[in-house]
């Protein structure tokens, strides 16, 4: 004779309604959190994202990037590239020595009220084209603030 | 070493130790909550995963977390420990078919159950082709995936698409097919654990056939209120290999007189059994080793006109490792290891063992090969490229996070001057399990002492070179 049956009744409503709770803060919640947390963290400013790669394989993009005067921005250099670059503007004292392939480095800036462009570029030896690794960060009037 | 009634001479094949009998790991185990809590943090782990594998783009992969957790940790730690150790157990808490699972049974942890008519499942629940109800398809799909492996595993978005085409292709057949149709047939993951978790030192068997042999209603293959009747489409009563059992627990739920347990054995014990072996099985045993090689190759070794051609620098160069990595997998492989089957059959002289069946039975020594090669070829991701793990969680989307406070460590790699001593380790060990079942599947083959003596050499001179050869690739 077997012995006595054992089996366990599954979860009820509220066990159902814990495991939906469950999903949807692995999924939607946590897109949803990390979305508001980088808002929160970037809520003063606005994010200018800059991609870093040799310049025959498409070089910094955007090359021209127009910010109003007096406007907070976090710029995000991101090196999209296999090989290292580095990022600076001297006019703005903001420069990084490198940034590795994959990776991203931020630097806060208030544009300054005056002056018309600066200049940005690599400041490492990436590639034989090196030398063309640049762009232009142009200043326009506070009232086109975004 | 030889005897056929131990591994490696020293631990008895019957040894088991049932982890089901202490009540709190039974008790783990009939829960719904497992694997369900585990499955949701492990979808929360894949929705950060997917989230930054999409933001990353077409960037270097090196600080995605996307890339990182996937490619340096998952993979590293399924081929170290889930594998050899836990047998399928990613299959347990993979998260990619949850969707698709969710559409057939319309409920996440209960169960729809209808006294006359069993379980209940939404979907159209039509039955695979007989024809394709073995690992071919999983095998031209994983080979196929190493193709694009320069995509997948260092563009962010290239793990995004892997990934992704998964969970709609597991969504779609789920739909349309029933149970765990995709996992058994068609995941390009699902097919190697199956080959390798015959290796693996845990198992899901019954306690005692005479319950299952008395007892009519067989909730584990019918399901019941309790729970499903088995999803991978087995019948768990009869378990004898770890194949295609997916551990998800789901016969532990059903079976009213937990028969059902979950043990500890020696490694390598399903790979003597001597049921459901067939060619699909001996291939994907070929084509995993000929990954593994041609991994290491373009991804470790120095040659850089092979990193070009993997990495589409050119399309003639590219097609050409199409072209070689399949005739190499498909072809070389399999021939290489048939002539040495071929030396060892006409060296035993006149027997009533196919050639077929000898090659298909030898093949299985390949598992605890071509396992030590992956374990092998993950020292090589592991120590050099783990730091890059604590950067990433710190710092999940490449936004200048640093949750962990973790975000600005350099990549720094450890031990690597280790490296080749635990590659060395890792061979030699494989090699001795292999050496060990290649003499125990020589006498399940022949039986005859004096044939297995004169059948098994060149299959173990046939070891000992493959070891040999991956060492000096691995440290050469």
């Amino acid at each position: 004779m077997p012995p006595e049956p054992k089996l366990q009744p599954p979860p009820g409503r509220w066990g159902s309604v814990l495991a939906w709770v469950l999903v949807l803060a692995a999924s939607v919640f946590t897109i949803a959190a990390a979305l508001l947390y980088e808002r929160g963290r970037t809520a003063d400013r606005r994010i200018v994202e800059i991609r870093a790669q040799a310049p025959e394989k498409g070089n910094f993009y955007p090359q021209r990037i127009e910010l109003a005067a007096g406007e907070r921005v976090r710029l995000r250099v991101r090196n999209v590239d296999t090989v290292g670059h580095g990022f600076a503007i001297p006019a703005l004292n903001v420069g990084i020595a490198e940034i590795k392939p994959g990776e991203v480095a931020l630097f806060d800036i208030t544009v300054p009220e005056q002056g018309s462009e600066y200049e940005f570029f690599c400041t490492v030896w990436c590639s034989q084209d090196h030398m063309q690794m640049r762009g232009r960060l142009a200043v326009l009037p506070a009232q086109a603030r975004r | 070493m030889f005897r056929t009634d131990r591994v490696l001479g020293l631990l008895p094949l019957d040894w088991r130790l049932e982890l089901t009998r202490y009540p709190i790991v039974r008790q783990l185990l009939k829960s719904r909550w497992m694997p369900f809590l585990l499955l949701a943090f492990n979808l929360f782990m894949f929705t950060v995963i997917l989230m930054a594998a999409w933001i990353g783009g077409v960037g270097a992969g090196n600080y995605n977390f996307g890339i990182m957790i996937i490619w340096i940790l998952w993979w590293v730690v399924l081929m170290m420990i889930l594998v050899p150790g836990l047998s399928r157990f990613w299959c347990t808490v993979c998260p990619l078919p949850l969707v698709g699972e969710w559409l057939q049974r319309l409920t996440l942890v209960g169960v729809r159950h209808d006294p006359k008519k069993g379980n209940l499942f939404a979907g159209f629940k039509k039955r695979w082709p007989k024809s394709l109800s073995n690992m071919w398809v999983m095998n031209f799909l994983f080979l196929g995936t190493t193709f694009f492996s320069a995509f997948f595993t260092t563009r962010p978005v290239g793990t995004f698409v892997l990934l992704f085409s998964i969970i709609i292709l597991s969504i779609v057949l789920s739909v349309i097919y029933h149970k765990r149709t995709f996992c058994l047939y068609v995941c390009p993951i699902s097919g190697f654990q199956a080959l390798y978790s015959n290796f693996a030192m845990t198992e899901v068997r019954v306690k005692d056939p005479t319950i299952c042999r008395d007892h009519k209603s067989k909730g584990c293959v019918v399901g019941n209120a309790s729970g499903y009747g088995c999803p991978w489409l087995l019948l768990p009563y009869k378990f004898t290999r770890n194949t295609y059992c997916g551990m998800c627990f789901e016969c532990f739920k059903t079976c009213e007189y937990d028969n059902m347990a979950l043990n500890l054995r020696p490694p390598g014990t399903d790979l003597l059994v001597d049921e459901g072996r067939h060619l699909d099985e001996a291939y994907k045993a070929f084509i995993m080793l000929g990954i593994a090689v041609t991994f290491f190759v373009t991804m470790q070794g120095p040659w850089g006109f092979l990193k070009d051609w993997v990495n589409m620098a050119t399309l003639p160069g590219y097609f050409a490792f199409i072209a070689l990595h399949a005739a190499w997998c498909l072809v070389v492989i399999p021939a290489i290891f048939l002539a040495f089957v071929w030396w060892g059959h006409r060296r035993a002289g006149p027997c009533e063992v196919p050639l077929k069946k000898a090659y298909i039975n030898f093949s299985y020594t390949l598992v605890p090969l071509g396992l030590a090669a992956w374990v092998a070829f993950s020292w090589g991701i592991i120590l050099p490229n783990g730091s890059y793990l604590l950067h990433t969680l710190s710092d999940p989307f490449a936004w200048g996070w640093n949750l962990l406070g973790t975000a600005r460590v350099p990549w720094t790699p450890v031990f690597t001057g280790l490296m080749p001593w635990l590659e060395i380790g890792t061979m030699v060990v494989g090699l001795l399990f292999a050496l060990d079942f290649a003499y125990k599947l020589a006498v399940q083959t022949y039986r005859e002492p004096a044939v297995v003596n004169r059948a098994v050499f060149p299959m173990l001179l046939f070891l000992t070179l493959a070891t040999a050869g991956l060492t000096w690739l691995f440290i050469g």
